[in-house]
């Protein structure tokens, strides 16, 4: 980007149109190339384009992107794992090719869409009562499965079933168990019953597992999606064909392949020499490599991927307040982001909610500095003088950080071990085991989601096992809230309990960073998942 | 006497499979974590795992899952995966059939060019040709397969764009097409494989070019050309073939690496998959193809080696 933009736009005016192709191209790698907004302005402001003019083009830009889609061509998408267990029974789904495939073939009640905006997807509408403990849904009509039978509310009742009761296997079990009951109004219309209110109850209808499958079958690819399946070979590929009844527009692309390449190195180099036009998980160590290479473009989206490093507050020395302050307080937080990360991710401040989550992010919470005379004189309090950390590869970077930590413990006098353990195996053996591990998160889509899953009292899995009741009652009280000013303060409340009380060390977040071949256009600003939330399929088109 | 050899070795064959799936089952349920937590992963809580667990069958007693398992096989039902339920035939069908085309393409090279590069070597032992011969294989030997086919990539496919950097095979592909898609793994390890057929084919017939009756035909005036074809070729096929056979059995099951740089699948990527995933019957279903190949081939090599020496043929 050292390149300028002619300078003579200083009117508020200056619209995406009015630039030079090149120009365009120059905005429209900005936006798809994962820049913030603050950088494309700053770059604005540089090359002297007014605040107003540069925001009108980013805005326009970011519309050019998305306005123009062309219909045809295919696509082949590479995922970073795949295996026997390969799925598309929606409730099972546990990897991004899962989420992918289902984004293909499925549709779910009600979807995210850009910056987390939510829609009606199958679901046209959906009310709650005045408290949020019911929902009323009523669903589109005329819309068919792929074998032509039509979809209706038994559907719908069957699928969300599956999620519930004894019996059920579905991994968001426990996200779902608010739901009491999901009851058939009329053929088109549903309601659901809440055991305690839930604002939120739409954020969880667009998870990846509650996708809404044929009444009576278990996943056997026939959704109501926007693509077909014409084959599907577990641990190899799936290749889908363009659903000509969908009931929207109906996909840009004729076909896709969705498969994986599980060796990094071997991913970058099929995305670079043009066998996949989009790939998931690029290593921060290629980065470079994709951003000097003709014709891929590196996507990286700021999202709240969080590097953790779980102190579990129910064995030693995590249950001692002061040695966790210690380890908060030696994470070098700029040096990881810069170094480790190499830019692409943001300085976390031990709370699991980033600025990616909105309005429900306390930006007015203090930032922990790196301040080693502080983590010293913790430690020293603590009266710990060593300990020992559990480290897998579980997300990139993260084995780094804890190297560098363990290089800054040295230097104030503390000893820390570091023992390495592989991947396979981990979240059973480890995680929520061993005294100090490591953790990542995928990004929940509301912060409330995000801090009940890892905070709440007693959740299965509250990695550092830290159990506060005012957090529990926050956890449950702001789902009724609608004020955006008294949620935004019980927000804050929650992330500062977490920040001064938890077990939790959080010195970083990495941004999603995916590839795409630079005419792969139209891929939604989602951060809750790889390449836009994995709900690309329908959207995406090549230009 | 040959019949008895050869059903004694089946019989043996056989008793190594049981073994080795005894092995194999014991080894995957000592590492730690079950199918269960593996699959539901981050997301597994007590309640979901208790249900996954008893729809798998994983709440009875180890042995008594050998055996089910055991008696499954001996039926030939390899039974469904733990992990995504599919069945285990399905899953293995296409994957064998792209390992055997894999394997079978690069033997079709290698051995052809092993031989009688090994013989060419022989013939003119001491000579630029030898040494070159020697030193590349040597090369070839202690360079590891992951740095050859990286660096393939690189330059084939990345700067060139010559070949395409991975084996992601489409069902509609011509044979030309598949041919140019699976270039890169074949010359992988065609180098592979070839640099030990080719010496051992050089070291077997240099040693019995020492024998007294060589030193006779020699004194006799018969061309080295033809004493090698004609004599020393059938006194050395022995400790050949068996070379060939490890490196096809190893084409079969220990391709691993390859399959994984380039993105083909096969067999051996499979079985680690499900050790993974600790997915036993899709662990000990590919263990078996694996110690079968290997009883299978060797069986063949030995006979071989038999067939060719007269010796072996009529022993005393």
């Amino acid at each position: 980007m050292k390149d300028k933009l002619t300078p003579q736009h200083t009117l508020g005016e200056l619209k995406f149109s009015d630039l030079s192709p090149y120009e365009k191209g120059l905005v429209q790698k900005a936006v798809k190339g994962g820049f913030t907004r603050r950088d494309v302005l700053k770059l604005m402001a540089v090359t002297g384009v007014s605040v107003a003019a540069a925001q009108n083009l980013l805005f326009t830009g970011n519309e050019a992107l998305a306005a123009t889609p062309q219909k045809g061509g295919s696509i082949r998408m590479a995922s970073n794992l795949h295996g026997p267990d390969d799925q598309l029974d929606p409730p099972l789904f546990t990897s991004t090719i899962d989420y992918t495939r289902g984004r293909a073939v499925y549709n779910g009640l009600i979807q995210h869409r850009d910056n987390l905006s939510l829609e009606g997807e199958l679901a046209e509408t959906f009310e709650p009562n005045a408290d949020a403990s019911e929902w009323n849904l009523k669903l589109r009509k005329g819309v068919v499965f792929h074998d032509g039978s039509p979809f209706t509310a038994d559907d719908v009742i069957y699928s969300m079933n599956r999620h519930m009761g004894e019996e059920s296997k579905s991994v968001v079990k426990s996200v779902l168990a608010s739901i009491q009951e999901w009851k058939k109004v009329n053929s088109h219309e549903v309601q659901c019953i809440l055991n305690t209110p839930n604002a939120d109850l739409p954020v969880l209808l667009g998870l990846f597992q509650t996708k809404i499958v044929k009444n009576g079958t278990t996943g056997d690819g026939i959704g109501t999606g926007p693509f077909t399946m014409e084959s599907f070979e577990p641990g190899v590929k799936s290749v889908h064909k363009r659903n000509e009844n969908y009931w929207r527009d109906g996909p840009n692309l004729d076909a896709l392949e969705i498969t994986a390449i599980t060796d990094p190195v071997a991913r970058v180099n099929a995305l670079i020499a043009g066998d996949v036009q989009m790939s998931t998980q690029i290593d921060p160590k290629a980065f470079r490599q994709v951003e000097s290479a003709e014709g891929v473009t590196l996507l990286s989206t700021p999202a709240a991927l969080q590097l953790g490093i779980c102190a579990l507050k129910n064995a030693e020395p995590g249950s001692n307040d002061d040695f966790v302050k210690g380890l908060q307080y030696i994470q070098d937080r700029e040096r990881i982001v810069k170094r480790i990360l190499k830019g692409k991710g943001t300085v976390a401040n031990d709370t699991p909610i980033s600025a990616a989550h909105g309005a429900d992010h306390c930006h007015e919470l203090p930032q922990r500095p790196f301040d080693p005379d502080q983590a010293k004189h913790y430690f020293e309090k603590s009266g710990y003088s060593s300990a020992e950390v559990f480290v897998a590869p579980v997300t990139s970077g993260i084995e780094d950080a804890v190297l560098l930590m363990q290089a800054n413990c040295a230097k104030i006098g503390f000893d820390l071990k570091v023992t390495k353990v592989p991947t396979d195996g981990y979240w059973g053996a480890v995680w929520m085991r061993e005294p100090i591990n490591v953790v990542t998160w995928n990004m929940r889509p509301t912060a409330q989601s995000q801090m009940a899953i890892q905070f709440g009292p007693g959740a299965a899995w509250n990695d550092t096992y830290w159990n506060n009741e005012r957090m529990g009652v926050l956890l449950q009280e702001v789902l009724s809230v609608t004020d955006p000013a008294v949620r935004h303060e019980m927000m804050c409340e929650m992330q500062t309990l977490i920040h001064e009380g938890s077990g939790m060390v959080i010195p970083a977040f990495s941004n999603i960073n995916d590839g795409t071949a630079d005419n792969v256009m139209g891929i939604p600003n989602v951060p809750t998942g790889q390449l836009g939330g994995n709900e690309w399929p329908e959207f995406v088109w090549l230009a | 006497m040959m019949l008895n050899m050869v059903l004694r070795r089946i019989w043996i064959g056989l008793a190594t499979m049981v073994v080795v799936s005894v092995i194999v089952f014991i080894m995957t349920s000592i590492l730690p974590g079950d199918v269960a937590q593996i699959v539901l992963g981050q997301s597994a809580t007590p309640e979901t795992l208790a249900a996954l667990r008893a729809e798998l069958g994983l709440d009875q007693p180890a042995y008594i899952r050998y055996f089910l398992w055991l008696g499954d096989m001996a039926t030939g039902d390899l039974g469904t995966s733990k992990a995504g339920g599919a069945a285990i035939s399905d899953l293995i069908g296409g994957r064998f059939g792209n390992t055997m085309l894999m394997a079978g393409l690069v033997a079709a090279i290698s051995i052809p060019i092993s031989v009688i590069l090994g013989l060419w070597a022989a013939m003119h032992p001491g000579t630029w040709l030898d040494r070159t011969v020697t030193f590349g294989t040597l090369a070839t030997i202690s360079v590891p397969e992951f740095f050859i086919a990286t660096l393939m990539v690189l330059i084939l496919a990345v700067n060139l764009h010559l070949l395409p950097s991975t084996a992601l095979l489409r069902d509609d592909m011509t044979f030309f097409e598949l041919l140019r898609g699976l270039a890169m793994p074949i010359i992988t390890l065609v180098i592979v494989v070839s640099a030990q057929m080719i010496r051992m084919t050089r070291a077997g017939i240099l040693n019995v070019m020492n024998s007294p009756y060589i030193e006779m035909a020699i004194l006799k005036g018969v061309p080295r050309q033809r004493i090698i074809v004609r004599h020393a070729l059938f006194n050395a096929i022995g400790p050949i073939i068996n070379v060939i056979a490890l490196n096809l059995a190893y084409l079969v099951s220990g391709v691993v690496i390859v399959e994984t740089i380039f993105a083909y699948p096969g067999l051996a990527k499979l079985m680690i998959d499900g050790v993974q995933t600790r997915d036993l019957p899709l662990v000990q279903a590919c263990a078996m193809i694996f110690c079968g190949t290997y009883v299978i081939l060797i069986l063949i090599a030995d006979v071989g080696s038999i067939v060719s020496n007269p010796r072996l043929r009529h022993p005393k």
